[in-house]
């Protein structure tokens, strides 16, 4: 076996190289790969690739009956149409309540007094309980019948 | 709501008052996992329960047709089964271009329960067969997620996954279709696939593969297993995670795999012939290369190993690479397929083929359908796959390459969010169980859903990165004041419970209509039931000659099959386009153009479905643009979409609609003496308008059946005899002669004789003129 392999390297001479690896390529941290993944899951989300193939109006309008023009944030009855600044409102909302619950593990972190700790749980609590009524909200200016009969 | 709640004790089992953990956690293991099946049967029930034991939608026809005649005519006579009431003239070989994996298990359970005396009709077992096997995924998903994480983390995920609606969406009672069993398919091969690449077993591999087999006869999502186990072996070989157990979990599933998924009829030599699957290929090649330069290495383990071993694993794949591309250029490969493609160039089926754009489930998703089928887990989960991400491992990679590529592919397809619902699930369920791990946790230590994890360590190889799940150490809790932590616990009771109470509203509302039967609700309540759909079916099978061919959009072929029991000429098996849009042709084209399609054709019927008097959205009139578009794409010389819409670019249908919309035949046979709907009669309150072409005739059609709700309407194509005739007044038809026999007897003769004896009915014979 290894006179075979030994064979070209009686008539060739084996140069002598170091291959570097470049020092940009590393393996991206967990918090880098999370925070591209939360980016795309966010645009994902807020219906990007629906605003990319449908092209709707960023904000929607109506006339009442004034004859006024009146601009209207949410495509009302439909589940499966909307405004872009409605979905990227709403997917915001999401990320934060995900962003949420993260802080509310990091309060357990030994290290932190415990009055940054309070202070932590509640932001955790404010930015869950937020994102998911005023979700819940905008479910139901979408939806006008949503959780009813 | 059961399982939401009944998924809480898991966590903290009173170590004090039971001695025997294991036994005690396996009872509450069961006994959630129980519940949770039952209250995912329980929950979609709904459209029985208001209904009755009914097939929905479109394709759960066909299935149910197709499996019906299983049951009656054997496997093998399936298997050839060439259906000939389908896509008139050209029939189908329905064995060779279905998936059979449903018939066979709805058949089997059939036989099972016949061979115990039990007589149930296949048709039950149809209805009931998707809600039965929601509970198996609920059980497949507790144990994927036990093997990626803790057993607490599986038995969310299962309760999750029992009630979330994006999953009942597609499995509520009497929508029996692939999907339906495929999910469980699906997160049982996953659960293999860990299983096996933790192990590193043939054995597990071979059962892998057999799950495989089990899903490609079940659906034709198994494309995205056969993409997404390569790519996880990809980016372990990446990350510079490869093993021994890697090599031989992927080489034995992908021989084996391979091998099984080409039994199906369907499948055939495809999984070698497309590009669909040579990522799978290009992998187990790549994989091969880097085992073999590892055997070198351990041959000689001096010298720069390592960087040849990178070098070469780059130049494997980028051979590889080429390799596939060039075989693609040549045409041995077939390129992707048009319904993949467009999901990669998410406007490529917009332009090129309206067919797959224009079913509404193809339709790119919003931010509601999200909410909708998820509620709060879209939230948690990506709190999930932070805890993944950071507490990475062999398994993990996988659960997150699974989660990122089921959102992007639910972001372009509403009907994907199907396979992103189980990997929330999953990952919803791990964060809830962490985060609970760190609230319930009392000031004594350990924590039962952890156990099985230590002891899994033991299979671990030493020098992996070991888990550090639970190292957050116990002084934080000391910290934790009481009230906090009930607090806390508070606010996650009301979030599941607000998650339960909105996926059955949900799953009640939204999803479980059988859109067979209509039902409307009055102001006080009440409930009226539209049931003109299987009027108008049933009108067809009784009143219409047995091989009467009825033409209609390709979206009630199969339940005019299944109903009606006709001939159709297209179905919701699209295989065809030109075929449907000669269809599409005919119904955008006036009359007399049309008349001419339906000749050559050999249409004798003409049903089309007209939702204006009810206010039904769903109806043809609603869809005829896409009919236009399909037909333009096929004969972009006769058909042309902006002859469709007013010259301001809307679609409408009153008296300033186009020309040629006012005059097509969808339009007149929809509108056809419509004098229905609302204050002015003929009011479509559907659109919200009158409709402008109003009180004409038909010459080459007639009416021959209107259902109850003027929701179906059935139209006869006439012969050519019966039409373009001058009307001629009686007095003109009655031709004078001048030798007028008695009348009564010699109207319906050709010919007279005369002096010819004639029998006269009622008269003896002997006593002839």
């Amino acid at each position: 076996m290894e006179a075979i392999f030994a064979l070209p390297f009686t008539v060739l001479e084996i140069p002598n190289i170091k291959i570097k690896k470049p020092i940009w390529l590393q393996p991206p941290s967990a918090m880098t790969t999370f925070s591209l993944v939360l980016l795309s899951y966010f645009l994902v989300t807020g219906g990007i690739i629906y605003d990319v193939i449908v092209e709707p109006p960023s904000v929607g309008s109506t006339t009442d009956e004034h004859g006024h023009s009146r601009p209207v944030a949410f495509m009302p009855n439909r589940v499966n149409g909307q405004y872009i600044m409605e979905g990227l409102a709403s997917s915001f909302l999401f990320s934060l309540g995900g962003l949420g619950f993260i802080i509310l593990d990091r309060t357990h972190n030994p290290s932190t007094p415990k009055l940054n700790r309070i202070l932590l749980i509640s932001v955790a609590f404010l930015c869950i309980l937020v994102s998911f009524f005023t979700t819940w909200i905008f479910m139901r200016m979408k939806l006008p019948g949503y959780l009813q009969n | 709501m059961p399982a939401t709640v009944a998924g809480k004790p898991v966590n903290g089992p009173n170590k004090g008052l039971f001695q025997n953990t294991a036994g005690f956690s396996t009872l509450i293991t069961v006994t959630v996992l129980t519940l949770a099946w039952l209250a995912g049967f329980a929950s979609r029930l709904f459209a029985v329960i208001r209904f009755e034991s009914i097939i929905h939608e479109f394709d759960p026809w066909f299935n149910y047709r197709s499996t019906a005649y299983m049951v009656q005519h054997g496997f093998y006579n399936f298997l050839n089964w060439f259906d000939e009431r389908a896509w008139y003239p050209l029939g189908r070989i329905v064995g060779g271009t279905v998936y059979p994996g449903l018939m066979i298990t709805s058949g089997t359970i059939h036989w099972l329960l016949h061979t115990l005396n039990i007589p149930i009709h296949i048709r039950d077992i149809c209805v009931f067969l998707a809600p039965v096997f929601s509970g198996l995924t609920a059980i497949a998903t507790y144990l994927l997620t036990s093997e990626l994480w803790s057993r607490g983390a599986g038995l969310f995920a299962a309760c999750f996954i029992a009630i979330v609606p994006g999953y009942s969406s597609r499995s509520v009672a009497g929508s029996y279709d692939n999907e339906g069993i495929a999910i469980f398919a699906l997160q049982f091969t996953y659960y293999l696939w860990l299983k096996s690449i933790k192990s590193g077993s043939v054995f597990w591999s071979i059962c892998t593969a057999l799950s495989y087999f089990y899903m490609v006869s079940a659906w034709g999502g198994y494309v995205f297993i056969i993409n997404l186990i390569p790519l996880h072996v990809f980016v372990l070989l990446i990350m510079g995670r490869f093993s021994q157990r890697l090599f031989v979990s992927y080489t034995v599933f992908y021989i084996i795999g391979l091998l099984l998924s080409m039994q199906i009829p369907f499948v055939g030599f495809q999984p070698i012939r497309t590009s669909e699957h040579m990522a799978a290929s290009g992998v187990f090649a790549l994989l091969m290369a880097i085992g073999a330069m590892k055997y070198l290495h351990s041959l000689n383990p001096k010298g720069q190993w390592k960087q040849l071993l990178i070098v070469g694993g780059l130049v494997a794949a980028a051979l590889v690479f080429i390799m596939v591309v060039f075989l693609t250029y040549m045409g041995v490969i077939a390129p992707w397929s048009g319904r993949f493609y467009s999901l990669w160039d998410t406007g490529y089926a917009k332009i090129h083929i309206p067919i797959i754009a224009s079913v509404s489930e193809h339709q790119p998703t919003t931010w509601s359908s999200f909410f909708f089928d998820l509620h709060v887990l879209v939230c948690t989960f990506p709190v999930g796959l932070w805890y993944c991400i950071k507490n990475v491992n062999d398994e993990r990679v996988f659960v997150a390459l699974y989660a990122i590529s089921a959102v992007y592919f639910a972001g372009v397809m509403v009907r994907l969010m199907l396979t992103l619902t189980p990997v929330v699930c999953i990952l919803a369920g791990i964060a809830f169980s962490i985060l609970l791990d760190l609230v319930l946790k009392e000031d004594e230590i350990i924590m039962t859903p952890s156990e099985p994890e230590e002891s899994r360590n033991l299979y671990d190889k030493a020098g992996k990165v070991k888990k550090r799940t639970q190292e957050p150490p116990p002084p934080a809790d000391a910290v934790l004041g009481m009230n906090v932590r009930s607090g806390t616990l508070i606010a996650f009771m009301i979030l599941l419970m607000l998650f339960s109470v909105h996926c059955t509203w949900a799953t009640s509302n939204a999803y479980s209509s059988p859109s067979i039967v209509l039902a409307s609700y009055g102001n006080d309540g009440s409930r009226k039931i539209l049931d003109d759909f299987r009027e108008a079916y049933g009108w067809l099978s009784q009143n219409t000659a047995e091989d009467a061919r009825i033409m209609s959009w390709w979206d009630y072929g199969y339940q005019i099959a299944g109903m009606g029991n006709r001939t159709t000429l297209v179905d919701n098996n699209t295989w065809n386009n030109s075929h449907i849009a000669l269809v599409g042709k005919a119904m955008a084209s006036n009359e007399s153009a049309a008349y001419e399609i339906m000749s050559m054709l050999d249409v004798d019927y003409v049903l089309v479905i007209f939702g204006g008097a009810i206010g039904y959205s769903g109806d043809d009139i609603n869809k005829f643009i896409w009919m236009v578009r399909i037909a333009e794409g096929e004969h972009p010389r006769d058909i042309h979409e902006a002859d469709y819409f007013t010259e301001r670019g809307e679609y409408r249908i009153d008296s300033e609609a186009s020309k040629t919309m006012l005059n097509c035949l969808m339009y007149k046979l929809s509108y056809y003496r419509y004098d229905s709907g609302g204050s002015p009669p003929g009011y479509d309150r559907t659109r919200g308008s009158l409709p402008g072409n109003r009180g004409f005739k038909l010459t080459y059609l007639e009416e021959a059946y209107t259902s109850e709700h003027w929701l179906v309407r059935i139209y006869r194509v006439k012969k050519p005899d019966e039409f373009n005739r001058p009307r001629i007044p009686l007095a003109k038809r009655t031709i004078p002669t001048s030798n007028a026999v008695s009348k009564k007897t010699s109207k319906r003769r050709k010919g007279l004789l005369k002096n010819k004896p004639t029998i006269v009915k009622g008269k003896k014979v002997g006593r002839l003129e």
